[in-house]
This record gives C-alpha cells, sequence and structure tokens, in this order.
C-alpha cells in the first residue's frame, strides 16, 4: 500500500473506530477498551510504515485555499511516531484504569477522536486544514474533562475558553500569514516578521504556545489534575499537547518565519520560556497533591522547550526538541504512577497517606527513574536536554540562564519532597493497598526505560530524530553523545546539590518528607505571595473574566439605554405631541376659528412675498 | 411544465395553500398538520428541481404580462433551500410544540404564508415586489410575536412591527429615489444603469440601509428581536434563525452586492456598524438570564458576522456570508428549538433556576452543545468554515481593527453560549423544587428536530464541499458585471 494511502488511513482509522466505539459498543466500558487498543496498535503500525518516508498528497477538498494537503516529512513523522507510541502503551493502562467506570467508554471513544485528529494535526501541509485539526480538539478536550465528575464540568467550561480564545487568536493568525503568503501550503511559506507580520507571528505563537501549557494560558491545567479523570491528564496535558504545541512552535519558527535570533520574537519566546519555568516550579513547589504537583511540572517544564526553541542557535533548538519528547516520557510516565496510586490507594492526597514503598516497589522505582529524568540526574534524558538549553540560553543572555538553572534546583526539590511523602513517610493506613496490576506497570517500566535509554543512548534520538528536523539550521553541528561543558554541568551539579541540601534542612525542621519545602512555602513575604496565588488572584483567567464581566456590562447598558429609547422615548414623545394636538381639538368653535384664521394668515402672507 | 411555471409555483403554492389551511383545521387537525408540511415540502421539492437548471449558470426568469416577477440565480436558489428545509424542520417540530395552545388555525396559516412571502421576497426580480413581500412578513410576525395576546406580549409585537415597518418605509423612499435617478424597479435594468451611470445616491443607500439594520436586527435597531423572545418557541427559532432576519442580509447581498455599485465608502462604513452590533449584542447576551433572549442576542452578534461578510465586498468575505447565512441557519434554529424544548418540559426560562438538566434530557444537551460548537466556529462543525471565511475575507480586504473586534466578539460567543449551556444543562439541578419534578425529554417528534439539526450542523461541516463550491459558484456570479 502506497504511504498515501497510509496517511490517510492513519487519520480515518482512529476516527472510525471512535464512531463505531460511539455508535455500536456503547456503555460497554470493557469492549471500548478492547476497540481502543486495537485501534492503537494499528496506528502504531500505520506510523511504523510510514516512518521514514517523504510524501505529500492531496485529496478534493472544498476549494479555494481549503486543500486537503497531506506532507509527510521526518519531523511530522518523528511526531507521529511518538503520538503513537504513546497512544498504544496508555491505550492498554486506560483500560485497566477504566474498566469499571459508567463513562469510560465515553473516553476511549474521544481517546480514538484525538489520536485521529492529531495525526491530521502532524500531517496537515496546509493552514487551514492543519487549524481545523487542531480547533477540532478542543470539544474533545471539553468532553474529556466533563468525564471527570460532577464539578468536572467548571474545569471543562474553563479549559475549553481558554482553548477557544486561543485558537480564535490562531485562526486570525493564520489568516493573515495566508493573506500574506499568497498560499496556505507550509512548506511553501514565507513570512516576514515586519508590519502585519509581526501581527501574525505573535497570535500564531499564542495558539501554539497556549496548546503547550505555557504561562499565561496554563492555568486549567492544575485545575484539571484536580478534576478530570487521570488517563486525561497522562494523555493530554502529560504528552500530547506537548508534542503539538512544540510541533507547531517549531514549524512557526523554523518554517513560516525564519525566526532570527536578533528579532525580537526571539526575545519575547525566550522571555515567556523563563517566566514559565520559574514561576509553574514555584507553585510546583508547595503542592500537597501527587497530581496537583506533577501539572505545575506539566506547564514548568514546557518553559525549558520555549526558551531553548528561542535562543534561535542551533543547540537551543535542538534541546528545546529533545526535551519536549523527554518530558513526555517522563511526564507520562510521573502521571502513570499518580494513576495507580490513586486507583490502588484512593487518593492523591499526601496529607493523607505516604509510604507506599513497601506496598507498591515496581511503581516507586518508575517513580525514581522519572522523578530523577524531570530533576536533570545524569544520566537519565532530561539532564541532556536540559543541558543544550542552558547552553543555549546562556549564549543569549545569563539571566535566561540563571532562570532555567534557579527551575531545576525548586524541580528537583520538589520531587525529593513528593518521593520522600508519598513513598518514605510513614501516613495514613497503607495495609490494603497493592501494587498496581502488570497491565498499568508494564507501560510505566516501558516509559522509565526509555527515559534512560534516550540519556545513556542520546546518540539514537539526537541523530535519528531531532537533528535531522533542523536541516540546514544545525550548521553541521553534532549534539549527541557525551560533550560536556564544564561550567554547564558545574551549574547543574550545584542545583542539584542545593536541592538536597535544601530538603534535608526542611526535613530536619519538620520531621517529615511532606514539610520538606515548608521552611520556603512559610517564609515571611514569600508565604503571602504564595497564599494570594493558591486563591488564584494572579490567575489571568479570572482577570480576563473580571474585566470580561465589566465590558459585558457596559455593552448591556448601551443596549438597554437604545432599548429605552425605542420603548420609552419614542412612545412618550409620540403620546406627548399627540396630546399637544388633541388639546387644540378641543370642540370649542372659537378654538377652530382661531386655527382657520392663523392658517389664511399664514397663506396671505405667503402669496404676498411671492414664496407660493 | 416549464422551469419558468416551476418558479412561479414554488411562490404561489404555499402562498395560495396556506389561505386553506384554517378551513383544513377546522375539519382535522392532524390533516392540516400535514397539509402544511407537505405544502413546504412541495416548495422545496421545487426549489431542488430548479437548482438542477440554475446549477449549469441559467438563471430563470417568470414574466407575465410583459412584466418580469420572479428571478432565479444561485443566490436565490441558496437562500430560498435554506429557509425552506429550515421551515420544514421548524413545521416538524411544531407538531409537538404547538398542540397545547390555541388558535392553532392561525399558526399554521401564518406561518406557512410567512415562509411563501420568504419565497416571494427571495425570487423578486424588482424592488417594488422586495417591498410589497417585505411588509406581509412584517404583518405575519406582528401576528405571531404577540401570539400569546396578553398585554406585555402584544405590546412586544407592536415594538417589532414600528422598528420593521419604520425601517421598511424608510427603505421604500430609497428604492423611489433611485426609481426617480434610473427610471424602473427592475433590478436587471438598474443593473445595467449602474454599469454606465457608475454608483447610486448615497443617500439611498442609507436609507435602504435603515430598511436592511431594521429587519436584520443591527445596532440601533435590534432591542425588538430580543422581545420578540416571548413567542412561542418554534416561531422565534423560525423568526431568528431561518427566515426573517436573514431576510435583511439577503436584500443586502441582492441589492448592493448582485445589483448596485455603491461608493466605497459603505465597505468601511458598514463592518464597523456591525462590529459594534456584534460586541454590544454579545454583551448583553453574556448579562442576560432568560434563555430565549442570550439565543436572541446571540443571533444579532452572529447576524453581524453575516454582514460583515457580505460587506467586505472582495470574494472571500462574501462566500463566508453566504455559508454564515446557512451555518448559522441551522445551528441556530437548532438552539432556540433546543430552548423550546426546555422551556417547555421545566415551564421556566431563567437559567438560574435550571441545571444538571443533561442526566434527564440527554438528547438535547448534547443536541445544544452541538449547534452551541457550530456557532462558535468550532471545527468540524459548520460554523468554522463560515466564520474563518468572514475573517480572513476582513483581512483580505485590509480592514484588520474591524477583524480583531469581530475575534473579540467571537471570544464573547465561547463565553456566552459557554456559560448558557453550562447553567442550563450541567452542574446541580435548581429545578426539582417547583413542584413539578425533575423535567424529562420533549416529545419524540421534538427531540427529533433538534437532534435532526445538531446533526445537520456537524455534517455540513464534514462534508462542506458541496455547498462550499456552490456559494463560491454563486459569489461568482453575483459579482460578474
Amino acid at each position: 500500500m502506497s504511504t498515501e494511502n497510509l496517511m490517510l488511513f492513519a487519520i480515518i482509522i482512529p476516527i472510525v473506530a471512535a464512531v463505531i466505539t460511539l455508535v455500536v459498543v456503547r456503555k460497554n466500558s470493557m469492549a471500548a477498551g478492547g476497540v481502543t487498543i486495537a485501534a492503537s496498535f494499528v496506528n502504531l503500525f500505520l506510523a511504523y510504515r510510514i516512518y521514514g518516508t517523504e510524501t505529500s498528497v492531496s485529496v478534493p477538498w472544498a476549494g479555494w485555499f481549503f486543500e486537503f494537503t497531506l506532507r509527510n516529512y521526518q519531523f511530522s513523522s518523528f511526531i507521529l511516531i511518538s503520538v503513537a507510541i504513546f497512544g498504544a502503551l496508555l491505550s492498554v493502562y486506560n483500560a485497566i484504569f477504566l474498566k469499571e467506570k459508567a463513562n469510560g467508554w465515553l473516553f476511549h471513544a474521544y481517546f480514538l477522536l484525538t489520536i485521529g485528529f492529531v495525526n491530521g494535526v502532524v500531517f496537515a501541509d496546509n493552514l487551514i486544514l492543519l487549524l481545523f485539526f487542531w480547533e477540532g480538539l478542543l470539544g474533545i478536550m471539553f468532553g474529556m474533562i466533563y468525564l471527570g465528575g460532577a464539578n468536572a464540568y467548571r474545569t471543562s467550561i474553563k479549559a475549553a475558553i481558554i482553548a477557544g480564545v486561543t485558537d480564535l487568536c490562531m485562526m486570525f493568525g493564520i489568516g493573515t500569514a495566508i493573506y500574506l503568503a499568497k498560499t496556505a501550503t507550509i512548506s511553501d511559506m514565507k513570512v516576514s516578521m515586519e508590519g502585519l507580520g509581526g501581527l501574525a507571528f505573535v497570535l500564531l505563537v499564542i495558539g501554539a504556545i497556549s496548546k503547550a501549557g505555557a504561562m499565561p494560558f496554563h492555568t486549567w491545567i492544575p485545575d484539571a489534575a484536580s478534576d478530570a479523570p487521570m488517563p486525561f491528564m497522562s494523555f493530554f496535558p502529560g504528552a500530547l499537547e506537548k508534542l503539538l504545541g512544540i510541533y507547531l512552535l517549531v514549524r512557526i519558527t523554523l518554517d513560516i518565519f525564519e525566526l532570527d535570533g536578533m528579532s525580537w520574537g526571539s526575545t519575547m519566546l525566550m522571555i515567556i520560556g523563563a517566566l514559565t519555568i520559574v514561576l509553574a516550579v514555584a507553585m510546583a513547589l508547595i503542592q500537597k497533591d501527587y497530581k496537583r504537583l506533577l501539572s505545575y511540572h506539566a506547564i514548568s517544564q514546557v518553559g525549558y522547550m520555549i526558551l531553548g526553541i528561542g535562543t534561535c542557535t542551533p543547540v537551543g533548538i535542538v534541546g528545546g526538541l529533545f526535551h519536549m519528547i523527554n518530558n513526555t516520557l517522563y511526564k507520562c510516565c510521573l502521571f502513570l504512577t499518580g494513576g495507580s496510586m490513586e486507583r490502588q490507594a484512593g487518593t492523591t492526597d499526601l496529607k493523607k497517606i505516604g509510604g507506599l514503598k513497601s506496598q507498591m516497589p515496581l511503581t516507586f522505582i518508575i517513580f525514581i527513574i522519572a522523578a530523577a529524568s524531570i530533576s536533570g540526574v545524569p544520566p537519565f534524558n532530561g539532564f541532556f536536554s536540559k543541558e543544550m538549553v542552558y547552553d543555549g540560553a546562556l549564549e543569549r543572555g545569563t539571566i535566561f540562564y540563571l532562570a532555567a538553572v534557579l527551575g531545576s534546583v525548586m524541580t528537583a526539590a520538589s520531587f525529593l519532597k513528593l518521593g520522600h511523602a508519598a513513598y518514605v513517610d510513614k501516613r495514613g493506613d497503607v495495609s490494603k493497598v497493592k501494587e498496581a496490576p502488570a497491565a498499568m506497570l508494564v507501560p510505566g517500566m516501558i516509559l522509565a526505560a526509555l527515559c534512560l535509554f534516550f540519556g545513556l543512548g542520546n546518540v539514537f534520538p539526537l541523530r535519528e530524530f531531532i537533528q535531522p528536523v533542523l536541516g540546514a539550521r544545525l550548521e553541521g553541528h553534532d549534539f549527541s553523545g557525551f560533550h560536556f561543558n564544564i561550567v554547564l554541568v558545574g551549574g547543574t551539579v550545584v542545583a542539584l546539590a542545593l536541592a538536597v541540601i535544601n530538603h534535608f534542612v526542611g526535613v530536619k525542621k519538620t520531621g517529615n518528607g511532606l514539610g520538606a519545602v515548608d521552611h520556603v512555602h512559610y517564609a515571611p513575604g514569600l508565604h503571602q505571595v504564595y497564599d494570594a496565588a493558591e486563591k488564584r488572584y494572579f490567575d489571568p483567567y479570572n482577570w480576563a473574566k473580571n474585566v470580561g464581566r465589566v465590558v459585558a456590562y457596559i455593552g448591556w447598558g448601551i443596549d438597554r439605554g437604545i432599548d429605552f429609547f425605542f420603548s420609552k422615548i419614542i412612545p412618550f414623545a409620540a403620546m406627548g405631541i399627540s396630546a399637544v394636538i388633541r388639546s387644540l381639538h378641543n370642540g370649542s368653535h372659537v378654538t377652530y376659528l382661531a386655527w382657520s384664521l392663523a392658517g389664511l394668515a399664514l397663506v396671505i402672507i405667503a402669496c404676498m412675498t411671492g414664496r407660493l | 411544465m416549464t422551469v419558468e411555471y416551476l418558479l412561479f409555483c414554488l411562490v404561489a403554492v404555499p402562498f395560495f395553500g396556506s389561505l386553506f389551511l384554517p378551513v383544513l383545521g377546522k375539519i382535522n387537525e392532524r390533516l392540516r398538520n400535514i397539509a402544511a408540511l407537505a405544502l413546504m415540502l412541495c416548495s422545496l421539492g421545487m426549489s431542488c428541481a430548479l437548482l438542477q437548471v440554475i446549477a449549469s449558470d441559467q438563471n430563470v426568469v417568470f414574466t407575465m404580462g410583459g412584466v418580469t416577477l420572479f428571478y432565479a440565480d444561485k443566490l436565490a436558489i441558496f437562500m430560498a433551500l435554506v429557509s425552506q428545509s429550515l421551515g420544514s424542520i421548524i413545521i416538524l417540530y411544531s407538531f409537538g410544540y404547538i398542540k397545547n395552545y390555541e388558535h392553532r388555525n392561525e399558526y399554521y396559516f401564518m406561518v406557512v404564508l410567512f415562509l411563501a412571502a420568504m419565497m416571494g421576497l427571495i425570487f423578486s426580480s424588482n424592488l417594488l415586489w422586495i417591498y410589497f413581500f417585505w411588509e406581509i412578513t412584517a404583518i405575519v410576525c406582528w401576528r405571531l410575536i404577540g401570539f400569546f395576546r396578553e398585554k406585555e406580549y402584544v405590546l412586544r409585537a407592536d415594538k417589532a412591527f414600528f422598528i420593521t415597518v419604520f425601517g421598511a418605509l424608510m427603505m421604500l423612499c430609497g428604492f423611489l429615489m433611485i426609481y426617480s435617478r434610473t427610471g424602473t424597479f427592475d433590478m436587471q435594468e438598474i443593473k445595467a444603469w449602474c454599469a454606465i451611470n457608475g454608483s447610486i445616491p448615497d443617500l439611498a443607500v442609507m436609507f435602504i440601509l435603515f430598511g436592511i439594520l431594521s429587519k436584520s436586527a443591527t445596532l440601533p435597531l435590534h432591542t425588538w428581536l430580543a422581545d420578540a423572545g416571548v413567542a412561542p418557541s418554534p416561531v422565534t427559532a423560525l423568526l431568528h434563525a431561518a427566515v426573517l432576519v436573514k431576510i435583511g442580509v439577503y436584500v443586502f447581498a441582492r441589492l448592493f452586492v448582485a445589483t448596485f455599485t455603491i461608493n466605497e465608502i459603505w465597505h468601511e462604513v458598514v463592518p464597523w456598524i456591525a462590529a459594534a452590533s456584534a460586541i454590544v449584542s454579545a454583551c448583553a447576551a453574556l448579562v442576560e438570564n432568560d434563555i430565549k433572549r442570550i439565543v436572541a442576542y446571540s443571533t444579532v452578534s452572529q447576524l453581524a458576522f453575516i454582514l460583515l461578510g457580505l460587506a467586505t465586498g472582495n470574494n472571500t468575505g462574501i462566500v463566508g456570508g453566504l455559508l454564515y447565512i446557512l451555518m448559522h441557519g441551522i445551528a441556530k434554529a437548532g438552539l432556540f428549538l433546543c430552548a423550546g424544548v426546555v422551556e417547555h418540559e421545566t415551564h421556566n426560562k431563567d437559567i438560574r433556576k435550571m441545571g444538571g438538566l443533561i442526566k434527564t434530557m440527554p438528547i438535547t444537551a448534547v443536541s445544544f452543545a452541538l449547534c452551541a460548537f457550530s456557532v462558535m466556529g468550532i471545527p468540524p462543525f459548520g460554523g468554522f468554515f463560515s466564520k474563518y471565511m468572514v475573517i480572513t475575507g476582513t483581512i483580505d480586504s485590509g480592514q484588520i481593527a474591524v477583524g480583531l473586534t469581530f475575534v473579540a466578539g467571537a471570544f464573547l460567543t465561547l463565553a456566552y453560549l459557554l456559560r448558557a449551556f453550562a447553567r442550563v444543562f450541567l452542574g446541580v439541578s435548581r429545578a426539582a423544587d417547583d413542584g413539578h419534578g425533575l423535567p424529562r425529554e420533549g416529545s419524540p417528534v421534538m427531540v427529533f428536530s433538534v437532534a435532526l439539526l445538531a446533526a445537520l450542523s456537524l455534517l455540513s461541516g464534514v462534508l462542506i464541499q458541496p455547498s462550499f463550491q456552490f456559494a463560491q459558484s454563486a459569489v461568482q456570479q453575483m459579482l460578474s458585471r
């Protein structure tokens, strides 16, 4: 079968499987899980077959710029196969996790729809087609979060509004970019950053980084961690959204705009990246719920990717992309351990339970590997990608480097705390907790093994997947292997050491792992800031909501004013005039005579002045 | 029968047929209902037959006694098909909805007459016919809005009537000015005149615009539409979504895009009027608590998008405007009918007193959500394509500021539709304590109608190709001089 057909099948098969789940299987979560596993593995097989080929195909669509143009090249097949691997692993995990849930079949259907749409995004070589699949994910995401329970709908609305607003920005950006480039085919597009092009750039970047979950479009993610079903977290914020968001960001900066290191666009991206790293991880530090803590890291890690890509240096971009795939591996893995804890222990609130080490030893080992990876401990994968991002950031400005290192200190500190609190501390009754079933452990083990492999064997992912994406922009460099910059490694060692010292100080003060960062949390000054942040005073969504409320009342007031004019002033004026005229028609002959005479006088005057 | 007579019958059959509905109703209610639907379907069938001819770039003209009465081109047939299909669904829905109310004979008579007048207006070949049918729709609307006969409702019906008739009279002044300049009411002749003599007077454009804005409920002549929400629900759906408000934008497309040459300045002024209308009405929709008023304000806001698309004057925007008429018609009719089901079952219109209805009314809730997604412009629903085209049309015409204002309008659309959806269908139920118990799903015919519209919203997006291409060829025909 030709690759063109395989590409079409990769979009159609998951969607058809989803429709079958929705229409035929219905209400049977077990069977839906079976369909999902089958379709996910078919998708994995297709992705494997497509991998490494380069081709494009155009299917007739609506005409005008709406062309159903798909293109497969190195970068898209890399993202495609990553999504397919995560999809296959998670489908197995979810089948077990959801088998007793009443709404599990719906989740499986949404999961399959998501895979189909994501494949569409990855293949789309037409910006409008890309937007079609991209924005189409919004409705699915809404449905997935909604399944989380009675209160999840608030979060699903919040997520839908944030995603909807940023998608609309992207729609305008795409319209502008097509207008400037006179083509909608991404591979032919070249737009300058001047004038309108700058607007298009900003709007497209908003769409991309919002999907990736960067600040200030992140605030639904921690809420989703509390409300949404666990498999959603590992799939959407944990894996897919990073892959998609960063994929698009790289397409924008490398293909559409050819971002230059000297441009304001590059600086803008680096500032967003640095702020996202520091602020999100600062929030992660103080969380006392397993899922919520992870969700803040899901935001913070995006900062490294955006910072790396924003540097516009080869090492930074390669680092950003490598960090994207590494983060997906360990973050997905971490969310899976959280899901196992939720299912086996019944809660993820660390204040209620702890010391699962002896009950769930395998989960603990998986956690350690993933936590070491995210903290940047050598020789795990996170270490290598972070070093590259540091390298790029240091080249562009020390402040960006320092922000990134500060982020690493706090990341390491928060995972020391999390591991200590969840697995070592003695808290709550854990005697009845059992290790997660094999089908839920195996995906985590595979991901953990990949974390180690992508670290020690970084030559493979870098040479095979990532460096070819840059093409000529790589300028002949090869970043794979182990070549260390002594300054950067020194910085990392110091950062990790600081985290460990901080942990010991905290544990000594409070006597348990959960309180390891309480001395930071309740430090004078910081305490008030943290309280305000936890009360969502800094949530841009809330700000926008309040501004929106004021604007809405102003608009409503204008509307009511206009209505007042029509319903009150006009009838009043009509009645008034009518009353005046009526009072003149009072039946008195004298009045009528006076009017007649006055009229006659007017006629005479008019005749005399010759006006008539 | 030749195609010319087909065109005549398309208007005449429902027009005269409607007169017999009250008589049939005296004999048998069911017979009358079926006859009403049959008249619409018959007219729809004739449109489909006519479509075969018109799709091959051949326009159909009906002349009687040497006077051109009706004229059918792609734009007209597009509009006719949209109105007739929606009209049929709405009549079907009425079977379930109206059966418990008084004056059913009058109801069916008015609704069919209304749709027939709409057909007449769409196919009119001269300005006076447009005015004639325009006023018929105004009278019918006045009757339908005041259908429940209560004092307050009648007052609101009067308000709608006064505003639209005021607009219509202004428009008539505009028509007369054009007549005094060109010496004809026939649109083809005026088009020929414009080709030689350039644009028509600005004052005439302004007068006609008054009529269009009043009928299409655009700022500042829009407030009657929200008040019209008191009418029985199928009527409001009909009024808002499918027919009445689209008359205005249709006439805009017919006169200012396809026929007259107008001064360039209008291509900049009208988008700004539309932008103001979009924002103000969306704000009002965000504040209101009456579900029908929310949906009505949302109509005002979405109409601004249509008007914007048509007013940009470029190919992209006009195609977007036409598609918007179709997509918004389907989705908004669905929203109104869902609101109707909710009101019918809960005996309540205040969204603050609802909640959690998704548990007992799942089909209505999902249909509402799907239609709302289409109005928001989320793919793969039809609304995505039309919204994209309208916004792009604005960019193509270089009016970036207007475009950004409309994007803000689209944000607000998201906000008020999600707010309404969440308040009505999600969360905990607040309706249980009113003594009626938990509301149930509506009657099968009603639920079928809303589900059909929701499915159409989805299908119109997934199978975008035919409607998109037809809209494109219609626009090419309109813009060819």
